[in-house]
């Protein structure tokens, strides 16, 4: 754990969901947008009011399906025509039975897309925390950071006092 | 979200309103198991490592003294080791219903089950991926499978239903790892900060440094989404996909347009029941029962209830399709099986599959913990006969009678197919000990709206 001096700009402790999304509201509309928020649980309504974008892992999600179904059909189709044998009587390239490659192919690779984007647009994996990061956040309290320079610091904590903080570090 | 969570019977999701509970004391509850100990558990963890070595010994014995060691012979050439894997794919798949399938529909109760139900998916994958390794004379030669380019540029026949296997099974396994695995991150996050030292560094690890900013949360959240909505359609494929090693055959009792469908709801029939055979010991063991309640039993037992009709009405269609055929070979497998060598087991599975469920019709037999436990413990014994007799009574009575047989499983069979049960409770045993049985995020989810509706 961090040094306060370490710090700077604000840190506020919250023990609701909904106090924390009230204070993101108040304290972006006080002008202060370069919030780091954490959560202990999964937060729609956070993400809403600090304003994220979409995340981009539904685009990863859906380039891993086209190149997993792209692979089954390079991988079906070309090591049929390769080396080509009929067998059961049926023709070389055999759609039906390969369908089971291009579906089972597709899903893997959407999931192994989603599963690293998500860890690369998160910057992980990572040994060190965040120096603001608290024990606490993995239990049961939300935090704030403000990043806030020297002259802008007392008007931080100012405005972050008003939130109704249970604990503040600054 | 939180409106999600306002269903009918929400009140009984966890006795929560009555004692109070917070999420520290959650974070408290479901990490105990990890920070105490007991001699019990060693003990019954030693007994099982016991039964996975008898396993292993049989194993070796069959590798050095050849196949014929196990019971199986012309013209029943798979039998016990096919019996295990499709019975341990379908106890699989269970898991991968209550985690994606219930996630998708915004079934809450849900979250008090759906971690230690993918743990069981994960070891009853491990476990089944086993038997065709067992099954193989050579078994080192299994990697001829797998595509890769020899220098004789041969591949595996895609047109064949065991490759559809490998491709089927393997995605199964990697993609429920890496849900199981996404799902447990925050949760391995929560006690890598209550823990101190070597341990810390440990979880540390695999939380891959997860502090929960909600930037993390918003990709975690869609990645979660995105895997809970391809293993709904995957979970579906993959039992259908190991029917078709049957039903691509010409064997009479196998080549059925209906197995897809019908083993699918066998396997989330005999899944569900294996999730109450856990869960019940385990909620007990660990002092959970204010989280799994008699409301998450209620509802997995009308699961079961609903599945074991299917089941029955698959059986039932089976014969109807079968008279229907006017088919002289067919009409005679299925004769065979109710009224032949194999009738035993035949009616085994029925009473097991079809009688005793129908108990569950009534509502304090599924919300008892210990009728609960009896009846699944019935259904897992159902099931993997049913498989047993679909696979041997088959071909034990195919076209012409110079090919009928008759088969009896081996000590090495029975031995491994002990150890493979060993096995797969070693895992889960390893797996209680090791890692929260309860999604301690989600828990806390549900507790942070319930705060939300209270102050808000």
């Amino acid at each position: 754990m961090a040094e306060a001096a370490n710090v700077s700009g604000v840190l506020a402790h919250y023990d609701s969901m909904d106090g924390t999304r009230r204070a993101i509201e108040s304290l972006r509309d006080a002008g202060f947008n370069d919030l780091e928020v954490f959560s202990p649980v999964m937060c729609e309504d956070l993400e809403e009011a600090m304003g994220l974008p979409e995340s981009p892992v539904r685009r990863w999600a859906l380039i891993g399906g086209i190149t997993g179904f792209t692979t089954a059909n390079l991988l079906t189709i070309g090591t049929s025509l390769s080396y080509p044998l009929i067998g059961q009587g049926k023709p070389i390239v055999s759609w039906p039975p390969f369908i089971v490659i291009m579906f089972e192919l597709t899903i893997l690779y959407t999931g192994l897309f989603a599963m690293f984007s998500w860890m690369v647009h998160s910057r992980r994996p990572k040994l060190k925390l965040s120096p603001h990061y608290r024990a606490a956040f993995s239990v049961d309290r939300w935090g704030i950071f403000v990043r806030a320079e020297d002259r802008d610091r007392d008007r931080a904590l100012a405005a972050v006092q008003d939130t109704g903080p249970v604990e503040v570090e600054a | 979200m939180a409106d999600d969570f306002e269903i009918e019977g929400n009140a009984e999701y966890w006795d929560t309103e009555r004692r109070g509970m917070t999420m520290a004391d959650a974070n408290r509850d479901i990490m105990r198991p990890i920070m105490v100990s007991s001699w019990r558990y060693w003990a019954l963890l030693t007994f099982v490592f016991l039964l996975v070595v008898w396993g292993c010994v049989a194993w070796a014995w069959q590798i050095d003294q050849g196949l014929g060691v196990a019971g199986y012979t012309h013209p029943v050439m798979w039998a016990v080791y096919i019996t295990c894997f499709v019975f341990w794919v379908g106890i699989a798949h269970s898991g991968t219903l209550i985690s994606a399938i219930l996630y998708l529909f915004r079934s809450g109760w849900r979250t008090t089950i759906n971690r230690a139900s993918e743990a069981m998916t994960i070891f009853a994958v491990m476990t089944a991926g086993l038997f065709p390794l067992i099954h193989l004379g050579r078994t080192w030669y299994f990697y001829w499978l797998i595509p890769y380019p020899s220098e004789r540029f041969i591949w595996p026949n895609f047109r064949s239903p065991l490759v559809w296997d490998v491709f089927a099974v393997g995605t199964y396994f990697t993609i429920s790892l890496l849900f199981w695995y996404t799902g447990m991150i925050p949760d391995l996050a929560a006690i890598r900060d209550r823990l101190r030292g070597w341990k810390s560094k440990i979880y540390g690890l695999f939380a891959v440094g997860w502090q929960g900013t909600v930037r993390e949360w918003s990709h975690y959240r869609r990645a979660y989404l995105y895997m809970a909505a391809i293993a709904t359609p995957l979970v579906l494929s993959v039992h259908s996909v190991v029917s078709w090693d049957f039903a691509m055959g010409i064997v009479p009792g196998w080549h059925s347009t209906i197995f897809a469908p019908y083993f699918v709801a066998g396997a989330i029939f005999s899944g569900m029941a294996m999730v109450i055979t856990i869960l019940v010991p385990m909620r007990w063991a660990f002092g959970l029962e204010d989280y799994v309640t008699s409301y998450h039993l209620e509802n997995m037992n009308k699961l079961i209830l609903l599945t074991s009709l299917i089941v029955a009405y698959s059986y039932a269609t089976e014969y109807f399709m079968t008279y229907f055929s006017a088919d002289p070979t067919e009409q005679a497998s299925l004769f065979f099986r109710a009224h032949g060598t194999f009738q035993g087991p035949f009616w085994v599975m029925t009473f097991c599959n079809v009688i005793v469920p129908a108990t569950l019709w009534f509502k304090k037999v599924r919300r008892s913990a210990a009728a609960a436990f009896f009846v699944s413990i019935f259904v897992n014994i159902g099931m993997w006969y049913e498989r047993f007799v679909i696979i041997v009574s088959s071909l034990a009575h195919e076209y012409e009678p110079y090919s009928w047989g008759y088969y009896r499983p081996s000590w090495v069979e029975v031995s491994i197919l002990v150890g493979s049960f060993a096995w797969f409770f070693f895992w889960f045993l390893l797996f209680t000990k090791a890692l929260p049985t309860i999604s301690i995020a989600e828990v806390k989810e549900h507790l942070a709206h319930r705060g939300a509706h209270d102050h808000g």
